[in-house]
């Protein structure tokens, strides 16, 4: 049924639930309030008997409250009172009800609400769209509103996550010529050009994180990716007083904050030739597993260590058609800021197909364990899937 | 689509809100049965569409419907299925929805439970009950729509505040809200008295059981947000002067005074202008509580501003109960007139004296809470007022209150004379001036002693009350023992309260595994710290075991999580007793397995809570009194038999 038939329905209800009450009207409980304040005047005169006996007030108070009691009383029942007996207009009024209700209900639904309906509303109702979907419903928004900034960049970041790059950066050149001085566009447009140039900080994207401090020095992002830009020159000192500064603007609890911090340890240990070790990961797929598997399904590679807690020390989790056939786990990739990959001594290196990418194991996973290797000795492992 | 049927079920709410407020006006002024007698039957409807909106909202976030922007805002697919249904009052649309819906709620039970009160004056309770919910409906409408979809809809939502995961913030909010909102009863039942022109006894004895059991849900509520933030917050606190906390007091403070007002009201027709205040305040600040919380005002007066339609339906909203009642009230204030007297020692005199101490108390609470934010609107400057402030204004006035509260009880109504009460009191002080000696041997801490005699003090009158009550045959009402209880509970609190607060241990040491230390005999030893994951959070589990007299009585878990949003939580581990808690708190790694560990020992702060539990339940006793029971017949027999 369609969603105007079921407010028809709503509405019908609502109009025939007040006709009726209007023309069978509940029934005055017939209680009087003079009656009820002369009840209650009785009440109170018989507490007040039963206090008198047990000994709670003497004979004098007893006559005087007894005496208060009665002028409460009179004083009560000397005011006015409404008298409601007729039911006449029955009709005029369930006209009137008919009449504003459907406008009134109809003309302030119609004001507030921002729904559009679209074909796949029955799917929206029932589980959350996937990236794909999003991004064609952006598609389909920015058809009726092309000057519409966010759904653009929302639509660059929807291509970005979905690996279509090119997608993507047509997405955000469109926001930019919407809206240039927007800093988080800027960051974004430049992050998905570096990964389009294989993580090369050259040309336009430097300029745009360049343009993006400028509009907000304090910007996090922005300040992270010249932080990189600027690892990229060897310029460790200007990369540890940009990251230091974004590190002042994010929120204590933020996830990129430790993230940085993180970056910030590695980046001292990098200065001080203490670089961190690295598990090189090869992994080879049958082509039995790759014909029995969706490209979608994801490949989570990770070092645990070989006694003890099963989680992950350093993990990595890429769709099976993103990878390229190695991996290389290092201390950026530590689960823990705490406790890096280079901090532990024996391990064993874990390899495993999942359809939902859960951290916890499935039953239709595929996994396949190293055998135990020395973080120290910087192991490189080649594992077969099959 | 449901969403949709769920806005539009809102639409209706507020349709039904006004038919319930604008035919029976015009049924009462014309004197037509068919329209004053609608109230009822518009109310249900409001509350079945308000209960519908409810639902669908509930699905949405069941279902992850991440179209929906406060969905999409407060929950996602990792989120545990119980935490989905509480995240729908976990943010300010939502909770201003069940709000809506409490309110109709109660309505409703006044309606289908006031069989006592004539039909016309029900009507006029329902009006004014249909006005605030208009006025609610309004502001989730118009500011606040809980339905409001996202044009570009993200494949993910955000985190509800890890803080709302809890099994105490499911059911805190609620209870609070059923405090907060009944106090619309007694506000209703007041404004519908003073538009009637007739403040008579019908109001004071029918309102005065709806003031009880909104008063025991807000004591129950606030009991809960206490236990709460002690074993979520990772800090052992479990009152902390917070603004948000005192937005719950401040009605709380008021709520009480009214309970006890409406008795003397109720029995000796006195105090009515006070009554009446007292009703019109303690909604007042109800709302102005649940505006200050749901606003954002209190954590930023700039947030205020930055949402100019919120804030300013919110000022107009507040005008209007406010300055509408006082201006009905002021109109009304002669017909408030009471020629009933009583002596300075009397019954009336002891409870006049707490209704103004508790009042003292609520406005030292508000210009603690509202002073600082009115300065910052204002540009002149930032002050932080904190627990210093309320420790100095608030304890000292409450300390007279809480030794009158017992001797209220023992004077007579009217006049009494200090010889009868000082031939009564003599032996009960004698006794708690003895139990006080003998237990200042056991106390060192001079705030200690004080509430040791306060709580003797207490014991001792309420138990002595309790006894000579016993013993007259039939003098025990319910009412009676409600008080006998509430007043325990208030004993009961301020020794826990105190002992925990003076001689309360806290330890914030470093821990190599398998270092033991000593806390008033207990024996604690960190054995290390596991990782752990579960659905939508990892973190670091710590294992200390707890030893008395080297026994092993408690294995403690405390946990530190990081959801998967980021946010880092800390998971208190709590031996709990009767006498003391265990309490312990992960903090931050140091190296080669060695952690920072809080440790508590906290000496009767369960007698917190229970001193709240007390409380509640003494106000729902009172609530049930035989009084408000009174068959229907026996009010209606005269009429029945005139029609």
């Amino acid at each position: 049924m369609s969603i105007f038939i079921w407010i028809g329905l709503m509405l019908i209800g609502s109009i025939a639930w007040s006709i009726w009450f209007l023309k069978y009207p509940l029934a005055d409980n017939g209680l009087d309030l003079q009656q009820s304040n002369i009840t209650l005047g009785k009440q109170r005169k018989l507490e007040l008997q039963s206090d008198l006996e047990q000994g709670l007030i003497d004979q004098e108070q007893y006559d005087q409250a007894l005496e208060e009691i009665s002028s409460t009383l009179a004083l009560e029942l000397n005011q006015a009172h409404v008298k409601v007996s007729s039911q006449s207009n029955i009709n005029i009024w369930a006209g009137v009800v008919i009449v504003l209700l459907p406008i009134f209900a109809m003309g302030v639904y119609q004001n507030l609400s921002n729904y559009k309906p679209v074909s796949q509303a029955e799917v929206v109702d029932s589980q959350p769209l996937s990236l794909e979907e999003s991004a064609a419903n952006i598609k389909q928004h920015l058809d009726d509103n092309p000057g519409d900034f966010d759904a653009w960049k929302m639509l660059g970041i929807t291509y970005f996550e979905l690996g279509k790059v090119e997608l993507s950066l047509n997405a955000y050149e469109q926001a930019y010529q919407i809206n240039s001085q927007d800093p988080r566009l800027l960051v974004e447009y430049a992050s998905a050009m570096i990964s389009a140039n294989d993580d090369q900080f050259v040309g336009r994207p430097v300029n745009l994180i360049k343009q993006a401090l400028e509009l907000d020095p304090n910007a996090p992002d922005a300040l992270y990716l010249a932080g990189m830009f600027a690892v990229s020159v060897q310029d460790f000192e200007l990369a540890k007083a940009l990251w230091n500064k974004a590190l002042t603007v994010l929120p204590e609890q933020s996830s990129d904050r430790q993230a940085l911090v993180s970056i910030l340890q590695e980046l001292s240990r990098v200065e001080s030739g203490n670089i961190s070790n690295t598990v090189t990961v090869k992994v080879e797929l049958s082509d039995k597993i790759l014909a029995a598997r969706s490209a979608d399904d994801y490949l989570m590679i990770y070092v645990k260590a070989a006694q003890g807690r099963p989680m992950p020390i350093a993990i990595q989790k890429l769709p099976i058609k993103a990878f390229t056939g190695q991996v290389v786990l290092s201390d950026m990739n530590s689960v823990m800021s705490e406790k890096l990959l280079s901090q532990h001594d024996q391990a064993v290196v874990v390899v495993r197909i999942s359809t939902t990418g859960s951290a916890m194991k499935q039953a239709d996973d595929l996994q396949v364990v190293s055998e135990v290797v020395r973080i120290a000795d910087n192991p490189i492992v080649t594992l077969k899937l099959d | 689509m449901l969403v949709e049927l769920g806005h539009f079920a809102l639409v209706l709410a507020l349709a039904f809100a006004c038919l319930q407020t604008v035919l029976p006006t015009i049924g009462l002024l014309r004197g037509n049965l068919a329209l004053a007698q609608l109230s009822r039957p518009m109310l249900w409807a409001q509350f079945f569409w308000t209960l519908v909106a409810f639902a669908v909202l509930m699905n949405a976030f069941i279902v992850d419907d991440f179209s929906v922007k406060y969905v999409a805002n407060n929950s996602n697919t990792e989120l545990p299925a119980m935490f989905k249904m509480s995240a729908v009052w976990g943010a300010h649309e939502g909770s201003l929805l069940l709000w809506a819906l409490i309110l109709s709620g109660w309505s409703v039970a006044v309606s289908v439970l006031s069989k006592r009160l004539p039909s016309e004056v029900l009507n006029h309770i329902l009006i004014i009950l249909g006005l605030i919910s208009i006025g609610f409906l309004l502001f989730l409408l118009l500011t606040s729509n809980p339905f409001e979809r996202l044009d570009i809809i993200p494949t993910q939502g955000r985190e509800l505040n890890p803080l709302l995961q809890d099994f105490g913030l499911i059911i805190h909010p609620p209870m609070l809200y059923m405090g907060y909102v009944g106090m619309a009863i007694p506000f209703a039942f007041v404004l519908s008295s003073l538009v009637r022109g007739q403040l008579d006894s019908t109001w004071l004895r029918w309102s005065r059981p709806w003031t009880l059991v909104a008063w025991a849900f807000l004591t129950f509520g606030i009991t809960l947000g206490s236990w709460w933030a002690y074993y979520e917050l990772g800090w052992g606190g479990w009152w902390f002067w917070d603004p948000v906390e005192n937005a719950s007091f401040m009605p709380w403070l008021v709520a009480t005074a009214l309970v006890h007002s409406l008795s003397v009201s109720e029995k000796r027709g006195a105090f009515k202008h006070w009554t009446v205040l007292l009703a019109i305040a303690g909604f007042s600040l109800s709302l102005l509580g649940t505006f200050l919380v749901r606003s954002g005002i209190l954590t930023s007066v700039h947030s205020f501003a930055a949402d100019p339609d919120r804030g300013a339906f919110i000022l107009v909203f507040l005008i209007l109960v406010v300055g509408g009642s006082l201006a009905l009230y002021a109109w009304r204030a002669s017909l408030m007139r009471s020629q009933n007297s009583f002596h300075w020692l009397s019954k009336e005199s002891g409870l006049l004296v707490n209704n103004i101490l508790l009042v003292a108390a609520m406005l030292s609470v508000f210009l603690g809470t509202l002073y600082p934010l009115l300065l910052d609107s204002l540009g002149l400057g930032k002050i932080s007022v904190g627990a210093p402030y309320f420790d100095a204004v608030f304890v000292p006035i409450m300390i007279p209150a809480v030794l009158a509260m017992v001797i209220a009880p023992f004077l007579r109504w009217k006049k009494d004379t200090l010889a009868r009460i000082f031939g009564i009191l003599k032996p009960i002080w004698l006794g708690v001036f003895l139990l006080f000696v003998v237990s200042l041997l056991m106390v060192d801490n001079i705030f200690v002693a004080l509430a040791v005699f306060l709580f003797i003090w207490i014991m001792l009158h309420s138990l002595t009350l309790l006894v000579g009550r016993i013993r007259q045959k039939g003098a025990t009402s319910l009412a009676f023992l409600g008080m006998i209880f509430a007043h325990m509970g208030i004993a009961i609190f301020l020794l826990g309260a105190t002992v925990t607060t003076q001689i309360g241990i806290e330890k914030d040491i470093k821990m190599n595994v398998d270092q033991p230390i000593t806390i008033k005999g207990y024996e604690f030893v960190f054995k290390g710290v596991d990782n752990f994951s579960e659905h939508n959070y990892q973190g670091h589990k710590g294992r200390v075991e707890a030893y008395y007299e080297g026994e092993l009585i408690a294995n403690l878990q405390p946990e530190k999580r990081q959801y998967v949003t980021g946010m880092p939580m800390t998971e208190a581990a709590i031996d709990p007793s009767l006498y003391r808690d265990l309490y312990v708190a992960l903090g931050e790694p140091l190296g080669e397995g060695a952690w920072s560990l809080r440790i508590y020992y906290k000496p009767l702060i369960r007698w917190i809570w229970l001193g709240g539990l007390f409380i509640s339940l003494g106000a729902l006793l009172a609530a049930f009194d035989r009084r408000y029971r009174l068959p229907v017949k026996n009010i209606g027999a005269k009429s029945r038999a005139e029609s």
